[in-house]
């Protein structure tokens, strides 16, 4: 579920909760593009997501793709760990170019 | 997080011995006798892998794969099928259906375990 | 052909370190020719991998550490140097000596503490550091993702020591609950990720994109000792949903080119049978590329290219595969013009086919008597095909004499390096064909001989500097056919022989008498003699003082002969000629009593007429003077007991036959001529007969005995009246 935390016309600071997997991929479709549309600076707080599987990376590739045509700055904080842990597989934790807080121990050995 | 399997089979013994290896693995089982059965236990918990034998009384594994794409929730859950070598019309139905994963009986846990783990890390 | 595959496994090893020592001793000259190396590599490779299939644990052990030196030898990482070929020779020796161990030995997977030990040390030499760590990660590119990355990935021949796997999922992929993620951390639990793009250019425009699609591709840097199957099978259940390309790293390709090469070449087998077969190819992907083929007739295009095309394999690997195949074909071809067969048997064949010769010979006689021209004619034609099929079956057991030149390579190397010597030896003629039995029996003497030469013979490389010679010596094998027999010449370009030495010494010993003339020749035969040895001081290789005469009775026993020719400051000459094949003889017919025998031509050395005059007796001691020579002889009707009632002749004919320097006279009834035979040897009955070699069934029918001239003249030597059987005067 999405939830909105947020909005001043510039930027729109939202919270997912729950899984970001392919069950749910089109309801954040919708969310996440539409609130993309009406603002300069997305927020996306990560903090809340419990699972994240290839639909949910690729709703996240999609999204930081559409912000960068339209020249808009996305930004992803509060990593959870399954988030982490995806970005860590893929060797992408650069990728979208946001600061992560990793704890001790979520370092895979 | 714990992943959930669901092992549907008619044969008691064959869920036990299933169920044992996973879970001494690091999953969560749920055991079903049939297809009805696996339906009825499909009730809103998340299920990260069914895995069905084919040929079992009241609903066989193939209308099991037909009804569960049916089902809003579980309707992209990964579906593996145990069969045996002679049964390649099933196959090709069941991948028909939506099954993609197969594995040939009889099998060793261990075989079955690496299968498993290709589509779901405990 | 043999049963027992342990007995295959040791006539393997035996080819492959005669290969491997024949490749050290080459790469002394040429030390980075990749030939001999691979030879090298070969020979190991190949022991260590049938002795693990026999669970000979010690030669798997040792052999795979020798292999990884080889390896680092023909990759270039590791230079070979002397020092480093003579470990390796030891190596070889240690080899053979496990290998005869573990056949030994009551438990295979077992050898003594001893002989472990001595494999540590030369392992120690071999690898005097330890062997850095191969499967030391590689350094992770620091960069992160992009086109940048997956250019990298994609441009790579495996240019670094990882598998380069491409992954392009379908849109129903996610749908069927096929996660890519899923595969990827599985994947992960077979080795390291090294690198990875994700590639989402296939991500459509928004308006298009269905969130439940899969759009995605990787591209991954995998390093793992998993083969290619099980990388492949990790992805299996995504098989109807993913594009899967799975590149071999560079280490890899040489293990696959490694594999190719031992391949056996026995068999032709097709191209993607041989890529499956050695692992760089998976039956799926040899199936898909068929599959490809066949949809694509039009353009005709080869395999392998759709191979190389579908990135499937390196084309580096496929040409390699396609050499092999040409090799075989050939190989298959000329393979089948070669059979082993057991030397047992076919000496059990040339036995037959002699009886055949002789039994032939009695037929021709039985019909001459009945007088049947037709029968006759008949048994001309048989009589003309057994002729051939003698001639067939002995020219089986003919092998070159190079194989038995070429193992003085070594014998000769160790031994110039231990005497500090610098020889050069020179084979030629190694294609001359002998008998097998020859051969075998020729390898002790030529042994002694050669190390006689370098020995006694080529001096140090100072005295031959000093002395106006090149400081490196030339022994020289040679080998060629003469009118039926093949000589076999050792010559050497050392110090020679000092004929007044030889003569002081042979004085000194009672072997001449110090009145005699000898011409130069017979000076040298004297070293031939029991306990003549030139050298003062007996080496460890040679001059115990047991040698010449002992090579010379090794000869002789061969039906051969020898011969030595030197010059002071030039060098030694030693000549041995020798019969092709001991089955057939060169005889000389005689008959005595009535009976009829056969004396060996080599060693008849005249035939005279001699009077009663001639004929002395000193006590019972029967002597001929001839030409103020004078010969022992014997009368062979007498040596064989026959009673006739002629009278004596007033004059007789004598024989002179010779062993070595000795003479002898035999006085015989009739001279014959010459015949050739073939020698059928003598039953259980004649055991105790002396002086007998063997029969023969002469082309009348009549059993003839051949003489064994070496026995007849010791036998005279002893004893004033010999008999062919004792206790019967």
């Amino acid at each position: 579920m999405t939830i909105h935390l947020e909005e001043d016309g510039e930027t729109c600071r939202l919270a997912i909760e729950g899984e970001m997997s392919i069950y749910e991929a089109a309801d954040h479709k919708n969310g996440l593009f539409e609130r993309l549309e009406g603002c300069r600076e997305m927020v996306l707080d990560l903090s809340g997501v419990g699972e994240l599987d290839s639909a949910g990376l690729q709703l996240l590739l999609m999204l930081k793709r559409e912000a960068e045509a339209g020249g808009k700055r996305l930004q992803l904080v509060n990593h959870s760990q399954a988030v982490y842990a995806v970005l860590e597989l893929l060797k992408m934790e650069q990728h979208f170019g946001d600061p992560m807080v990793i704890p001790a121990e979520w370092r895979t050995p | 997080m714990g992943k959930t399997i669901m092992i549907v089979d008619d044969s008691a013994s064959l869920r036990q011995v299933v169920g044992i290896a996973l879970k001494g693995a690091g999953y969560d089982v749920i055991e079903a006798s049939d297809g009805k059965d696996a339906l009825a236990k499909l009730t809103g918990q998340k299920i990260h892998l069914i895995v069905s034998d084919v040929n079992m009384p009241n609903m066989d594994g193939i209308t099991l794969v037909q009804e569960v794409k049916k089902l809003p929730q579980y309707r992209f859950t990964p579906i593996m099928m145990l069969t045996t070598e002679t049964e390649s019309d099933k196959k090709a139905q069941g991948k028909a259906a939506g099954a993609k994963a197969w594995l040939v009986k009889p099998f060793q846990p261990p075989t079955l375990l690496d299968a498993v783990s290709k589509l779901v890390l405990p | 052909m043999t049963n027992d595959p342990r007995e295959a496994f040791v006539q393997e090893v035996d080819e492959l370190l005669e290969a491997m020592e024949s490749a050290l001793l080459s790469l002394e000259e040429t030390p980075e020719d990749p030939e001999l190396l691979h030879t090298l590599f070969r020979a190991m490779h190949t022991i260590k991998g049938t002795a693990g299939v026999f669970g000979f644990d010690p030669i798997v052990d040792f052999t795979h550490r020798v292999e990884g030196v080889v390896d680092g030898l023909r990759s270039g990482e590791r230079a070979l140097d002397e020092p480093l070929i003579a470990i390796l020779l030891s190596c070889r020796d240690h080899t053979l000596a496990l290998v005869q161990a573990v056949l030994e030995g009551e438990d295979p997977s077992q050898v003594s503490a001893d002989l472990l030990g001595r494999g540590q040390q030369l392992l120690d030499r071999l690898c005097p550091e330890p062997v850095g760590d191969l499967t030391a990660p590689v350094a992770s590119a620091p960069d992160g993702y992009g086109a940048a990355k997956v250019e990298k990935l994609a441009g790579r021949e495996a240019a670094d020591d990882y598998w380069i796997i491409s992954l392009g999922f379908g849109p129903d992929a996610l749908r069927n609950g096929m996660d890519p993620l899923s595969f990827l951390r599985y994947l992960g639990s077979l080795g390291e990720i090294v690198d990875i793009a994700t590639r989402t250019d296939r991500l459509p425009p928004l308006a298009d994109f269905d969130p439940e699609s899969c759009y995605l591709s990787f591209q991954i840097g995998f390093q793992s000792d998993a083969d290619k199957a099980t990388i492949e099978g990790v992805f299996q259940f995504a098989e109807d949903d993913c594009e899967i390309d799975i590149l071999p790293p560079r280490s890899k390709i040489e293990e696959y080119l490694a594999l190719l090469d031992d391949l056996p070449e026995a068999q032709v087998q097709r191209l993607g049978e041989i890529l499956v077969k050695i692992g760089a190819l998976t039956e799926k992907e040899v199936a898909q590329a068929l599959a490809a083929q066949a949809a694509d007739q039009a353009s005709a295009r080869p395999l392998g290219e759709i191979l190389v095309g579908r990135h499937d394999i390196q084309r580096s690997i496929v040409e390699q595969a396609l050499d092999k195949q040409e090799k075989s074909k050939s190989r298959v071809a000329q393979e089948g013009r070669y059979i082993r067969v057991d030397a047992l048997r076919l000496g059990q064949l040339i036995t037959q086919v002699g009886e055949l010769v002789i039994n032939t010979a009695a037929m021709r006689v039985a019909v001459q008597r009945r007088d049947t021209d037709d029968l006759q004619e008949v048994v001309e034609r048989v009589e003309a095909l057994v002729g051939d099929i003698r001639d067939n079956a002995l020219q089986l057991r003919m092998v070159q004499i190079g194989e038995t030149f070429s193992r003085f390579r070594r014998v000769v190397r160790d031994v110039s390096k231990e005497l500090g010597k610098e020889i050069d030896l020179v084979v030629t003629g190694g294609e001359t064909e002998l008998d097998k039995t020859v051969v075998e029996k020729l390898n002790d003497p030529l042994t002694h001989l050669v190390r006689n030469a370098m020995d006694h013979g080529i001096e140090t490389p100072q005295e031959r500097l000093a002395c106006g010679k090149p400081a490196k010596g030339t022994l020289q094998l040679n080998a060629y056919h003469d009118s039926g027999r093949i000589l076999v010449e050792i010559r050497d370009d050392g110090a020679g022989l000092d004929p007044q030495r030889i003569r002081a010494k042979a004085e000194a010993r009672g072997l001449v008498e110090p009145e005699r003339n000898l011409t130069p020749q017979e000076t040298f035969r004297l070293i031939f003699e029991p306990g003549l040895s030139t050298k003062d001081e007996a080496s460890s290789l040679s001059g115990r003082g047991v040698g010449m005469d002992v090579v010379r009775r090794n000869i002789e026993a061969l039906r051969g002969s020898i011969e030595l020719d030197s010059q002071p400051g030039q060098g030694t000459k030693v000549s041995i000629s020798l019969p092709l094949t001991l089955a057939i003889i060169d005889g000389f017919l005689v008959g005595a009593g009535g009976e009829q025998y056969v004396i060996p031509l080599a060693q008849v050395a005249e035939c005279v007429e001699i009077g009663r005059e001639q004929a002395l007796t000193h006590g019972d001691r029967h002597h001929v003077n001839l030409r103020g020579e004078v010969l022992p002889y014997l009368r062979l009707k007498e040596f064989f007991g026959i009673r006739s009632g002629a009278a004596r002749k007033l004059r007789e004919s004598l024989v002179v036959v010779r062993v070595g320097h000795a003479k002898v006279g035999l006085i015989v009834d009739e001279l014959h001529g010459e015949l050739q035979t073939v020698i059928k040897p003598l039953g259980r009955v004649f055991e105790n007969l002396k002086g007998v070699a063997g029969a023969t069934v002469l082309g009348t029918g009549d059993i003839a005995l051949i003489l064994d001239v070496q026995q007849l003249t010791a036998l005279l030597q002893a004893h004033p009246q010999p008999q062919a059987v004792s206790g019967r005067h």
